[in-house]
């Protein structure tokens, strides 16, 4: 089946979806309780979307298309409220993070859905260790070839929602050093990575698209895993580099820089989008992972060496009048702060500090993911 | 001679607790079945008045074991069990008051139709109130399961266990006092005896975590401290009279709210509380005898499926509104059928308190051990039912 084609959104509008850990109260590990929580969620209409996933211990939630943040965040801490007041009926704990600290991958139960059973059966364990939690975010676009513009000129920015979303420290029950471990998970898959280097949806679609089919290696989009991907059903480009971070506050305020960041890049004011500047895409991206706030990027055209910290404040106060424009000025005070006090793997880690157990720290999460 | 009696009289447990542990371990391989209906099976009928290759039980320290079994369990339950939830969800309290008082109802009239005397009636309907923790412990963990049945099951376990020490304790009084009369006396000296009981599990629960935590390196610590404490806290209840129940419970409650970390990798007091399992199940059944199993079948028959009718009402009555599906509140109220060792220790406590009445409690016999074999597969198969116990752990 050839790529559908791109469908026409209105730009700059946006969308969130949050995978959110399920968490026992008893031992503070992850817990099976998604078709329990779907049951009860279905009682009542819920704020925006909610579905379950590959495992039993995870669920994810999507807000609606949004034109501001605002709104965004408004939905989102409604959805919030109706998740934690389900899960005090139902005592399950509810938790951002892009892993949790000590869950052990082969206890984790895949769902029903014959999707997943399929899915668990070609990757093997590689699906159970994809028990991570990831923060997708939706950029409306006006055609495929802004899409696909705006998909490689993001790739330099890459590592700015990386490191401001890192809250995966620990896994499997141990500091794995990395703020983000969560991205080690995701780049074990075959399918993982980046898109290719094309300007042009006809290129993207009738080529790449075409020629991948006829391996039949993939059937659809789906089967990529790529940290940036068009979505030509929503005429989209999907985030997906991003942990769940451990408030709903910080994920409306992550999507909100990129949407002010896409607005300045549609501008077309930086030095267009190259093949090349791949070449620094990896070890970037690594940096952002391993080190956070303190990793260090090269430039794609300079080849500069930047501590990630002053790009993403500067880039803050580049996108400013975008997002003044868009109505979400608000959001950036949120993250430059964190981006000086430090982000949700340091805060991972004081907790752990100061509880001294990878439970305590759970059990932190939980309680900010609550708001208080 | 005497000697060599001597010597196969020490090598009775041993030889028992072999013997019921290798049963546990085929039996579940070959029949999916919990271990412990098969400890229990091996324990009756090795017991005194069966093949009598365990000596009668008031011939040792296996009562005392078995405690310390009993109460590293409860205070795993105890451990679970988050208080907060009954605030944030109303229901829960509700339908363990409800389930536990229906029960209570049910078995006094249907051992009154039988004819059963008001004292043994009280008794009876006291100890049916109650779910075993130790068979909703071990299963759940044998299982590996978790959702909502199992949480509920925990929960509803711990509650109306505190309900049936209660009135059990409370009956037991009247029968001391003999007089109807004294039912103020006697519910005052339960109500006393639970909360000394829970302050000195609570005040366990509040220093051994501080030490542990002076200690540092919380993980591989807790085990040992946690399981020293609880033969500590067993063996002082045990000489003041004090309920090990209900302590052992506060103890678990009251450390799971300082909240100190206690890792899965320490679930059922790893190894020892394995051992321990194995003795304590194999203990309970042979308190038993085939000719008071026999006598009290009828009654026995007719109070499981009266217990198991109210629980199952009492639990479903309340699940839409506790926020489960009917089908899941009908599982939950199934899975709370399993009763034997609580009752068979609280009687011997009782026993050794010098309460004689508990012998006549004909019934009694036949229930635990139709519950001993059957509790914990009733309770599998409804966490099974549920869809809360990964398939590869119950197949054959």
């Amino acid at each position: 089946m050839p790529l559908e084609p791109f469908a026409t959104s209105k730009p700059l509008t946006f969308g969130v979806e949050l995978e959110l850990q399920l968490v026992s109260l008893s031992d503070f590990d992850l817990t099976p309780a998604s078709p329990d929580l779907m049951h009860l969620l279905k009682r009542k209409p819920f704020p925006g979307n909610v579905t379950p996933e590959i495992t039993e211990s995870m669920i994810e939630i999507n807000s609606s298309v949004q034109t501001g943040y605002g709104a965004l965040l408004a939905e989102l801490l409604d959805i919030r409220a109706t998740l934690v007041a389900a899960g005090d009926v139902l005592n399950i704990g509810i938790a951002g993070g892009g892993t949790h600290p000590f869950q052990h991958w082969s206890e984790q139960r895949i769902s029903a859905k014959p999707r997943y059973q399929e899915l668990s059966a070609l990757y093997g364990y590689l699906a159970k260790q994809f028990t991570v939690f990831g923060q997708h975010v939706h950029i409306g676009c006006a055609s495929g070839d802004d899409a696909l513009f705006l998909l490689h000129a993001l790739s330099r920015y890459i590592p700015h929602f990386i490191a401001l979303s890192a809250s995966s420290p620990f896994v499997q029950g141990h500091d794995s050093g990395f703020d983000s471990a969560r991205l080690n998970s995701v780049s074990a898959f075959p399918l993982s990575g980046r898109a290719p280097f094309t300007l042009s949806w006809d290129d993207f679609s009738n080529v790449y698209f075409a020629k991948m089919e006829r391996t039949r290696i993939i059937k659809s989009m789906k089967d990529f895993y790529w940290d940036l991907r068009p979505k030509p059903e929503y005429g989209t480009i999907e985030l997906r580099v991003c942990d769940t971070p451990l408030t709903v506050e910080r994920a409306a305020a992550l999507a909100a820089y990129l949407q002010a960041l896409c607005r300045h890049l549609l501008e077309r004011t930086e030095a267009a989008p190259l093949e090349d500047d791949y070449l620094v895409y990896n070890y970037n991206r690594f940096q952002a992972s391993r080190f956070g706030l303190d990793g260090v990027i090269t430039h794609p055209k300079t080849y500069a060496q930047i501590p990630l910290r002053d790009d993403i404040l500067a880039t803050l106060a580049l996108i400013e009048p975008h997002a003044l424009a868009l109505g979400s000025r608000d959001a950036l005070p949120h993250l430059g702060a964190a981006a000086v006090e430090g982000g949700d793997a340091a805060f991972l880690r004081g907790q752990y500090e100061r509880q001294g157990s990878a439970e305590g720290m759970v059990d932190a999460a939980i309680r900010r993911f609550r708001g208080r | 001679m005497p000697e060599f009696l001597a010597i196969l009289t020490s090598l009775a447990w041993p030889f028992a607790i072999t013997a019921a542990w290798l049963a546990g371990e085929f039996g579940q391989r070959w029949t999916g079945l919990p271990r412990i209906s098969f400890y229990g099976l091996v324990g009756f009928v090795l017991a005194a008045p069966q093949l009598g290759v365990l000596p009668r039980p008031e011939t040792g320290s296996a009562l005392l074991l078995a405690d310390v079994g009993f109460g590293l369990i409860l205070f795993e339950l105890g451990y679970r069990i988050n208080l907060r939830w009954l605030r944030t969800n109303p229901w829960i309290g509700v339908t363990g008051l409800v389930e536990a008082g229906l029960t209570f109802v049910g078995v006094y009239f249907v051992a009154n139709a039988f004819g059963t005397p008001l004292i043994d009636r009280l008794m009876l309907a006291s100890l049916s109130m109650a779910t075993s923790p130790a068979t909703v412990v071990r299963v759940i963990n044998e299982q590996k399961s978790s959702g909502q049945v199992t949480e509920r099951a925990l929960h509803l376990c711990a509650l109306n266990c505190v309900l049936a020490v209660f009135a059990f304790n409370a009956a037991v009084g009247l029968w001391i006092f003999r007089t109807s009369e004294d039912v103020g006396d006697a519910l005052w000296n339960s109500l006393v005896v639970l909360g000394v009981s829970a302050f000195t599990g609570a005040v366990f629960g509040l220093v051994v975590p501080g030490i542990v935590r002076l200690l540092g390196k919380l993980a591989q610590d807790a085990t040992v401290a946690f399981a020293l404490a609880v033969i500590l806290l067993v063996a002082i209840t045990y000489t003041l009279g004090l309920s090990p129940v209900v302590a052992a419970l506060a103890f678990g409650l009251a450390a799971r709210h300082r909240r100190v970390a206690f890792s899965q990798a320490q679930r059922n007091f790893g190894a020892l509380g394995e051992l321990l399992t194995v003795v304590l199940f194999v203990f309970a059944a042979s308190t038993l005898d085939w000719r008071r199993v026999w006598a009290g079948a009828a009654l026995a028959v007719a109070l499981v499926l009266v217990r198991l009718l109210a629980k199952t009402a009492g639990v479903t009555a309340f699940a839409h509104l506790a926020g489960i599906s009917w089908r899941k509140g009908a599982l939950t109220g199934v899975a709370l059928t399993p009763l034997s060792v609580f009752v068979i220790l609280l009687i011997e406590h009782a026993r050794h308190a010098g309460v004689a009445v508990v012998e006549e409690l004909r019934a009694v016999a036949a229930v635990t051990m139709l519950l001993e074999v059957f509790g914990p597969i009733i309770l599998q198969r409804a966490l099974v039912g549920a869809r809360e116990a990964p398939e590869s752990n119950h197949a054959a």
